[in-house]
């Protein structure tokens, strides 16, 4: 288990792939990681994370779970509270200078400068990185042409849309070629259209042998992108491995009982030791059926209910999702949920 | 580091340029007091008057002027808006030393501060000043003008790193109304009362004022002028410093 936390804490962890101590540094590899502000508010409760290079890592979360603060250590901005991270192989509280070599960092929050243009920020990008003249000129013009931006590249970034922008901050990010890339929550607010070519760019980027850390709150982004992911939720991983790794744990299907106004214990209770079913986990207005063969379970399942008088709405079946990974791990659904603790993403050290 | 400097320095002159309407607010009220106060006083104060060495009140006033014309919060609001948006993450994160942020907008408040006391030295000279220094003078003046300028944004930097607060760095600037008032900015300080010569005499601010003041009325006087640039290069080095240590310690 990679999480530090004691099961009974967090639910039912789901860790597919443990983390070994003693394996290869690779992209980044975090122990006991603990960020407590100021105020005794605790935004990450002891992470131990290992990206693998020349993987993406989806690092998945609510709002307020901790995927921010966690970057920010990870990215030398903020000091951990306690515990160890290697990002590149470098320790970042003992060599942050020479960690910001090897990383590109894209925020959540888009780093621009509105009143410079699109050129002018990535030439400006490319000299604190040490690439000046015309070196700086043709990897500005490089870097334009790939996130297509050459077109809008004399426009001031406050012209830019919300995808502009963010394909320009993530142009910005790769000027050094970084060994790591650290992406936070890179599609959020974006239409969908704007989603895929990120989508698109991160992959094109990751080829080109770049690890990606990745943190977002979306589902379909993870499963899109991700070789690996990280559950993580009230500053703790309560789940990590492949996205179908993952899913496989889950069982094989969900059945999902629209409960329509029935009583969700009689309703459990009436449908009581279904063949192949793996565990009952209550929703809001529903009940999910985790089971071996979903579709020739639902003529039992509606044969009992109707033996116990219960009536139900509609029944679906559907294939495992990270959100039920995350749903089994937590009680909750990812999607709509934001964490119950939403500890500030920076500010001041307590430690 | 130089190089980080002078990149984020062009960067912040460019942004003035860029910005004029950051600049030119700043220029209305000491343009506005040095109108106003020609205007009520100089028929007070004749030229015959023995501390204005035979020019008009307006080269008297000039160098108050001045002061309050670079004296801005301009690159702490800069500060303040780029931690807002997240570009200052953006810089902290690359491999510069912090205190290039921080040396690369002194950078702009110097050229900054050239321009704005430029211009107002030129509206000071068509309002009838003469700087008795010569054209070596007024560079003089401009060029301290503008120091002092850049040594006194520290204030407002600081204030940015410390509160992360739009409206706390704009603020700030209301700090130097007491220290360019409680100077001898309408006369000399052998003519305050008791206890504002008192406060006058200790307010640093006082001294940049005598320095540019001389330079205007009386020409090359050296011991003031020493002052004058000690007091610059004092508050600089002591607001540089705690800017620098601010940014070296923000959210470590």
């Amino acid at each position: 288990m990679t999480s530090t936390v004691p099961e009974h804490e967090i639910g039912r962890s789901v860790v597919t792939e443990p983390v070994r101590d003693d394996g290869p540094p690779g992209a980044v590899k975090a122990r006991g990681l603990v960020k407590t502000f100021k105020g005794g508010v605790e935004a990450v409760r002891g992470i131990d994370l290992s990206v693998r290079a020349g993987e993406v890592f989806g690092f998945l979360g609510p709002n307020g779970a901790g995927k921010t603060t966690t970057v920010r250590m990870l990215c030398t901005l903020l000091p951990p509270t306690a515990g160890t991270a290697l990002v590149a192989g470098l320790d970042v509280l003992a060599r942050p200078a020479e960690v910001r070599k090897r990383i590109g960092v894209a925020l959540q929050e888009i780093g621009l400068d509105p009143v410079q243009t699109g050129r002018e920020l990535i030439e400006l990008q490319c000299g604190l990185y040490g690439i000046v003249g015309e070196d700086a000129r043709r990897r500005a013009q490089e870097l334009l042409d790939l996130v297509g931006l050459t077109d809008a590249a004399d426009r001031r970034t406050k012209t830019y849309s919300g995808g502009m922008k963010r394909r320009l901050d993530l142009a910005s990010a790769l000027v050094h070629s970084p060994e790591v890339l650290f992406l936070d929550e890179p599609t959020t607010g974006l239409d969908p259209a704007s989603r895929l070519t990120v989508w698109d760019e991160v992959r094109r980027i990751n080829a080109l042998g770049t690890s990606v850390f990745l943190t977002t709150q979306y589902l379909e982004e993870a499963d899109q992108l991700c070789d690996r992911v990280a559950i993580i939720d009230a500053g703790r991983i309560v789940a990590e491995g492949t996205p179908e790794a993952l899913k496989a744990e889950m069982g094989h299907d969900v059945v999902t009982v629209a409960l329509d106004g029935a009583d969700a214990g009689a309703t459990a209770a009436a449908i009581g030791a279904l063949p192949g079913l793996e565990r009952v986990v209550p929703e809001p207005e529903a009940l999910a059926l985790y089971v071996e063969d979903g579709p020739s379970s639902i003529a039992e399942i509606v044969r009992r209910l109707d033996q116990a008088r219960i009536s139900v709405g509609a029944i679906s079946v559907s294939r495992p999702s990270l959100d039920d990974v995350f749903l089994s791990a937590t009680g909750r659904r990812l999607e709509g949920a934001d964490s119950a603790e939403s500890p500030p993403e920076s500010g001041g050290d307590s430690a | 580091m130089t190089t980080a400097v002078a990149l984020l320095g062009r960067r912040a002159v460019r942004e003035t340029f860029r910005m004029p309407e950051a600049t030119i607010p700043t220029l209305f009220i000491p343009l506005f007091f040095l109108a106003v106060n020609i205007g009520q006083v100089s028929k007070t104060f004749p030229s015959s008057t023995p501390w204005l060495h035979g020019q008009g009140y307006v080269a008297f006033q000039t160098p108050v002027s001045l002061l309050f014309a670079v004296c801005t919060a301009t690159s702490g609001l800069a500060l303040v808006t780029e931690i807002d948006n997240g570009y200052f993450d953006k810089l902290l994160v690359a491999p510069v030393r912090r205190s290039s942020i921080i040396f690369g907008r002194l950078a702009a408040d110097v050229v900054r501060g050239i321009g704005t006391a430029t211009l107002v030295l030129v509206v000071a000279l068509a309002f009838g000043a003469r700087v008795k220094a010569g054209v070596p003078g007024a560079v003089a003046i401009v060029g301290l003008s503008a120091l002092w300028g850049a040594a006194y944004a520290g204030f407002a930097i600081l204030v940015a790193l410390y509160t992360r607060n739009v409206q706390a760095t704009n603020a700030s600037f209301i700090l130097f109304f007491p220290l360019l008032f409680l100077t001898p900015n309408f006369v000399p300080f052998d003519r305050l009362t008791g206890l504002m010569e008192a406060l006058a005499r200790a307010n640093p601010v006082s001294y940049v004022i005598e320095g540019l003041r001389s330079l205007v009325l009386q020409g090359w006087v050296l011991d003031k002028l020493a002052i004058c640039l000690g007091v610059i290069v004092a508050t600089g080095l002591v607001l540089t410093w705690l800017s620098v240590r601010a940014i070296e310690g923000y959210d470590r």
